[in-house]
């Protein structure tokens, strides 16, 4: 692990052109590097964070599709009363969006933990941790489309390119790491809108997340790690010494100087990176933990667990997508034979992690969230398939700064719309900031003659789940 | 002149404080009646609209109780009075929204708290509203009056183009009357322009600038050479007429017109129907529009109604003018895979969007959902453009829920041709059945009817392609089976919602823009109309727009920064005058972007170098001035064209579909661009994002692009590529040959000899290497600071 994790961004005030003017008397790239400190991507922005922050790195679990809340986490027992009775009450007039009368859960739901929360039986492992977990019922969305929904979701705005939550929070806050990217993106299969997901639009393109599609081939072009670096350190005092002739008759050029800074980064990415991100450094113990022996979880488990070991070298932002395929969560018929094996892909791995963060004492400042783009009708699609709902669904919170073994809101009494305690997309988004440390209306950006924000004009902190 | 960055700094924290205060109390009680009654409709009227007359308006309103009318509010229902002006805890209307007691309205949830207290504030300060019933019909909106502001009507873009005369100035530096104008601003502050840049250093500038491409070491000596008086002109003439500079710049439009190859980055995982597999017929004919200097304003035209322009040679089909439509469909748009009209009112929205930033320099999109908040552009202005592209069919099928729509693809062939063309795939596929039934029925090889057969297929395949080509095309109409299937006006869309329609708006152009007194249009979509006025000389957007993008596209910043905005939030021109002129001599000009760049590229500021006094750093850190040249930083499709061709490797075969992979010698140009796919090269390199409109590229510094440049093979190949060429220049077997050819690269990349110090590095360096030194000295150059940058 890094013990250069907390040290962030103080050295840059040493006299850097005394230094590179030594370089070619055999001041090594290294030690250049070190004494030179960071660069500007690690740094926060003056002023924040605006609070002292409850969780320093957040783990998003997406599942791209829309899980069904009332199969997973938002009982109804009303369903099974009404079972093939019409919705009582209008539903949004929607042009080709029309589903069936009422389709009770094929699931059973019971209580678990001292908070005795009811939680699907497809979700054991979760059920297993509940105490440690905020459900939130009462989410609203606005959008009944995969694409616009997940973009949503992920940045705030429905229809525009808009920076992602991640990209946010990285321009905010900096990096506790800067020898591996501070947002990091696992998403095994390309999905719908794909890179706008974690885009970092208008803010300044370092603030990107990092895509990784294979855990076992995470980074690009770190080398050959079996390779002798003798010759490119070579190389790279060549440069060094060059781009200083160039600099010196250039003064005033930041841009320069970060570019030569960039390059020291990188060796030492290098030399890192690939422990960041070696699964097989973890114990056989732990990978059963994570079910990573099992090839119904193997994929999910990698995925968690590498989650966790980059929260634990000071990533950011860790946005895991649940995606062996796209839609995975996207149940319009099959209901029956497909929601038990996607619960069973991510179950265990996510209670892994859960449990695993807290023995090791991430938990208390790692903030994990789950959920979909929406949730899914009450109603029946077909005869056995929910359609998209945005109108109230669950999504949960867990760690850092948050209330476990809580339920907060709900959603009326067949599951159609949050009712009590709406939580808006916006709103998760202002609470996620808040936890950050970061007061969501006053992380701004000015692009294109306005001053942008995440939440846009909207967004309120859910006081009530905050611990 | 203002401090720069005072603005800057102050209007952020407006902005953000005018957010707070909308997001949680948007209504403030209002200085004068009309202000008062603007307010209800802004702020009280939506609320009533969409969250409660539902049920609570008309004759058959819930529980008899109306909140359609002031009288009916004030009347209220069984729970007593719904409106108590004044006292919002006596008002039942109220009491329910607060959702504190029963009943609790609206049933389904909460409001969200912005409108409830918009509700109380409105109540609480004494209920200001229309006398008379509020709109009838429950489920349509009003239309609401409208008016610019003064500060609106007064703003510096919506003035006519200014034609000022250029300033008199005692000196002779000024090589074009440009200079006149930026010598007196800098004169103004006291300050001077910086010293005449090196030639070399002008050539290497001005040859990325117009080609994206290094200059060669022969036009270094020819230039170096060349002592008369034209000598530059002769090299920008030269640069202008070579096919490069249309790939330069249509890279740089392709950025403003959020243009991508694909959307998947995988070929094999496309879908044929909703790819835009025919875009690279749109990029191939921006190089083609720009090398030939298609004047702007026919440009533009193209782009918005080249489907309904008579073509040159008086034919049935006009193949660029199709083609050039392009431009309004190849949008990163929602799949609409639940609800394809929202996908159709998105695609809506995203034209309007694009034709608003490109052309005109306004946010018109923003208008989508309510009047715009700062320009003079009102909701109903945006239906009456968005009743245009309603009309217009960008898509052949909608397609059912869940599946994909199709784009629509038209022949680029006359109807005659495509009719055979088809008739002939029609026969070959009937050959084909034929020739496969004699196959079950156990027809010999050598069967003389199967010989027959075969040789009339092969015959037809020989004399004709397999598909006429096709090009995204739009045509007259809208989407058939969508809500809007032909030529219409469309009704306001409440809140952007095609689910709540409002009033229909006539097809029209902005009415503070374009006039109240617009003829009415007639029979077709309007896109002939819309054309015709973004390109009308009166139109004072369109030609600044386009100057200020071109000065940007040579300076690095435009002489308005925000390019795309040209509202009420953008910063104001460093120069107003010179815009005004430059946009003057452009119309004057014929809008020809030939004659801009090469008064730009000739100018005396643009000759100068980056060398400036201490005293004008400090006046003037940003260069607002225009007193020095600032470096910039290759964009990622020069850094790798630079690599390729120093490596003389750089395959210059232009046009056709785009290349999957970024090893392909092309120009990246070329190398296509995925929506889905941004683990790229380009956007390693901060290339354009095509999913909007960008007015400027980002310069990210990032370790990736370190690792990139260390590691990936790619450059293992430049690099030994460039070593290969090197030794083939300069062969090994002189006594000088090493030093000759450290000079020749130092040309070849920087184009300038190289110092004493260099060659003494250069050498130690291919020393040390043994066999590989002129690779690794290839390499680090490749990567060093000055071949990223252009002075």
């Amino acid at each position: 692990m890094s013990t250069e994790r907390c040290q962030r961004g103080e050295a840059v005030a040493l006299p850097r052109r005394a230094l590179l003017s030594r370089v070619g008397g055999g001041f090594g790239l290294l030690a250049l590097g070190d004494l030179l400190g960071r660069s500007a991507t690690a740094a926060a922005l003056p002023g924040l964070p605006h609070h002292p922050p409850r969780a320093r790195r957040v783990i998003f679990l997406y599942m791209p599709g829309g899980p069904s809340h009332v199969d997973l986490l938002d009982p109804k027992p009303r369903l099974a009363v009404d079972a093939g009775k019409p919705l009582p009450f209008e539903k949004p007039r929607l042009e080709r969006t029309r589903t069936g009368n009422l389709l009770p859960s094929p699931w059973r739901f019971a209580r678990h933990g001292q908070s005795g929360i009811e939680v699907s039986e497809l979700l054991p492992g979760l059920a297993g941790q509940i105490d440690r977990v905020c459900v939130i019922r009462s989410m609203v969305a606005d959008n009944i489309n995969h694409t616009g929904a997940a973009l949503q979701l992920c940045t705030g705005e429905q229809a525009f390119s808009r920076p992602s939550v991640g990209s946010w929070l990285t321009y905010g806050l900096g990096t506790e790491n800067e020898s591996l990217p501070g947002f990091v993106v696992v998403c095994p299969k390309p999905v719908f809108q794909g890179a706008q997901l974690w885009s970092s639009s208008f803010l300044p393109s370092a603030h990107q997340g990092t895509l990784i599609r294979d855990p076992d081939a995470p980074i690009a072009d770190l080398g050959d790690p079996s390779a002798d670096r003798g010759r490119q350190r070579a190389r790279l005092e060549a440069l060094a010494r060059l781009n200083e002739l160039h600099r010196r008759d250039r003064p005033a050029h930041p841009d320069l100087e970060a570019r030569i800074a960039s390059f020291e980064t990188a060796f030492r990415m290098q030399a890192e990176a690939p422990e960041a991100f070696d699964l097989a450094a973890e114990t056989a113990a732990t990978h059963r933990l994570y079910g990573t022996d099992d090839e119904a979880t193997r994929l999910f488990g990698r995925q968690c667990l590498l989650a966790r070991r980059l929260v634990e070298r000071g990533v950011r932002f860790v946005q895991l997508f649940s995606a062996p395929v796209n839609n995975f969560w996207d149940q319009h018929g099959n209901l029956q034979r497909d929601l038990p094996g996607r619960c069973r892909a991510v179950d265990r791995p996510i209670a892994a992690l859960l449990a695993d963060l807290a023995a090791r004492g991430l938990l208390d400042d790692t903030l994990v969230v789950w959920g979909g783009e929406f949730g899914r009708t009450p109603t029946a699609e077909g005869t056995d398939g929910r359609e998209h709902h945005p109108f109230g669904f669950t999504m949960w919170m867990a760690g850092g700064g948050v209330r476990g073994g809580t339920v907060h809101g709900a959603t009326d009494e067949f599951g159609w719309h949050a009712v009590e305690k709406r939580v808006h997309l916006h709103d998760l988004h202002a609470t996620m900031l808040h936890l950050m440390g970061i007061d969501h209306e006053r992380l701004t950006y000015r692009h294109g003659g306005r001053d942008y924000r995440l939440t846009d004009v909207h967004g309120q902190v859910v006081t009530e789940v905050l611990a | 002149m203002a401090r720069p960055g005072v603005r800057s700094r102050l209007l952020p924290r407006a902005l953000v404080a005018w957010g707070t205060l909308s997001a949680t109390c948007p209504w403030l009680p209002a200085a004068s009646p009309t202000d008062a009654l603007d307010s209800f409709e802004r702020h009280v009227r939506p609320v009533l609209v969409e969250r409660c007359w539902r049920c609570h308006a008309g004759d058959a309103a819930e529980g008899g109780l109306r909140l359609d009318s002031r009288a009916a509010l004030l009347a209220g229902g069984a729970s007593g009075p719904a409106l108590v002006p004044g006292d919002p805890a006596a008002s039942a209307i109220i009491r329910a929204v607060r959702h504190g007691e029963a009943p609790r309205m609206p049933p389904d949830g909460r409001l969200p708290a912005g409108e409830v207290a918009a509700l109380e504030a409105w109540v609480a300060a004494g209920a200001v509203m229309p006398e008379g019933p509020l709109g009838g019909d429950a489920s349509v909106a009003p239309p609401r009056p409208w008016a610019p502001t003064p500060t609106q009507q007064r703003w510096w873009a919506f003035q006519p183009i200014a034609d000022p005369a250029p300033p008199e100035v005692a000196t002779s530096w000024p090589q074009d009357d440009l200079d006149r104008f930026v010598w007196a601003g800098l004169a103004a502050q006291g300050l001077g322009p910086a010293p005449e840049a090196d030639r070399s250093v002008w050539l290497r500038r001005v040859t990325f600038d117009l080609t994206g491409l290094p200059p060669t070491p022969a036009e270094i000596d020819a230039f170096l050479a060349d002592d008369s008086a034209a000598a530059w002109a002769t090299v920008v003439d030269r640069l202008l007429a070579t096919p490069a500079h249309g790939e330069r710049f249509a890279r740089h439009w392709l950025d403003v017109v959020r243009y991508a190859d694909y959307h998947d980055g995988d070929p094999a995982a496309r879908n044929a129907v909703c790819e835009p597999l025919e875009a690279w017929r749109y990029r191939d004919w921006v190089v083609k529009a720009f090398q030939e200097d298609l004047p702007f304003d026919r440009f533009i035209t193209h782009q918005i109604c080249g489907d309904l322009l008579q073509a040159p040679d008086g034919g049935a089909v006009h193949p660029d003018g199709l083609v050039a439509t392009t431009f309004l469909v190849n949008g990163a748009w929602d799949r609409g895979d639940a609800d394809k009209e929202k996908l159709v009112s998105d695609m809506v929205d995203d034209q309007i969007d694009t034709v608003g930033k490109a052309f005109l320099g306004l946010t018109l999109g923003c208008a989508r959902c309510h009047d715009h908040k700062f320009d003079p552009v009102s909701q109903a202005d945006y239906y009456g453009l968005a009743g245009i592209f309603y009309s217009t069919r960008m898509l052949a099928e909608l397609g059912t829920k869940g599946g994909e729509i199709t784009l629509q693809r038209r022949p680029l062939v006359a109807p005659a041709v495509a009719e055979r063309i088809e008739r002939q795939r029609a026969l070959v596929t009937h050959l084909e059945a034929t020739l496969a039934a004699l196959d079950r029925g156990g027809a010999p090889a050598a069967d003389p009817e199967r010989l027959a057969l075969e040789s009339e297929r092969d015959a037809l395949l020989a004399a004709a392609p397999a598909e006429p080509p096709r090009a995204l095309a739009v045509s007259e109409g809208g989407v058939p089976g969508g809500l809007f299937p032909g030529i219409q006006d469309v009704p306001i869309h409440v809140r952007g919602s095609y689910a709540k329609l409002g009033p229909t708006v006539p097809r029209r152009m902005p009415v503070f823009l374009a006039g109240a007194d617009q003829p009415p249009i007639g029979t077709g979509s309007g896109r002939r109309e819309l054309a015709a006025w973004l390109t009308a000389p009166t139109n004072p957007l369109t030609p600044r727009v386009i100057v200020n993008r071109v000065w940007q596209w040579h300076f690095g910043r435009g002489l308005v920064p925000t390019a795309s905005n040209f509202g009420l939030l953008s910063e104001p021109p460093t120069h107003p005058a010179l815009l005004d002129w430059l946009a003057s001599r452009f119309v004057a000009d014929g809008w020809s972007l030939e004659k801009l760049h090469r008064r730009i590229v000739l100018s005396a500021t643009y000759r100068q170098s980056g060398r400036a006094t201490a005293a004008a750093r400090a006046v003037d850190p940003d260069n607002r001035l225009l007193g020095r040249y600032d470096a910039r930083r290759l964009e990622a499709e020069a850094l790798r064209d630079a690599m390729l061709a120093v490596a003389g490797t750089l395959d210059r075969t232009a046009g056709g579909p785009a290349v999957a992979a970024m090893t392909v010698p092309r120009r990246s140009l070329y190398v296509q661009t995925a929506r889905w796919d941004r683990a790229t090269f380009a956007t390693l390199f901060d290339a354009a994002n095509p999913d909007a409109v960008v007015e400027r590229r980002d310069v990210s510094t990032v370790a990736p692009q370190a690792l990139f440049l260390l590691n990936n093979p790619f450059m293992e190949g430049v690099a030994g590529a460039l070593a290969a060429r090197l030794a083939r220049d300069v062969p090994d077997g002189s006594s000088d040959a090493t030093p000759r050819r450290i000079e020749h690269t130092w040309r070849l990349l920087f184009g300038r000899m190289p110092r004493p110090e260099e060659i003494a590095l250069a050498g130690e360096l291919v020393a040390a290497g043994g066999d590989d030194g002129w690779h690794d000295l290839a390499h680090v150059l490749l990567t060093a600071n000055e071949f990223a940058h252009v002075d």
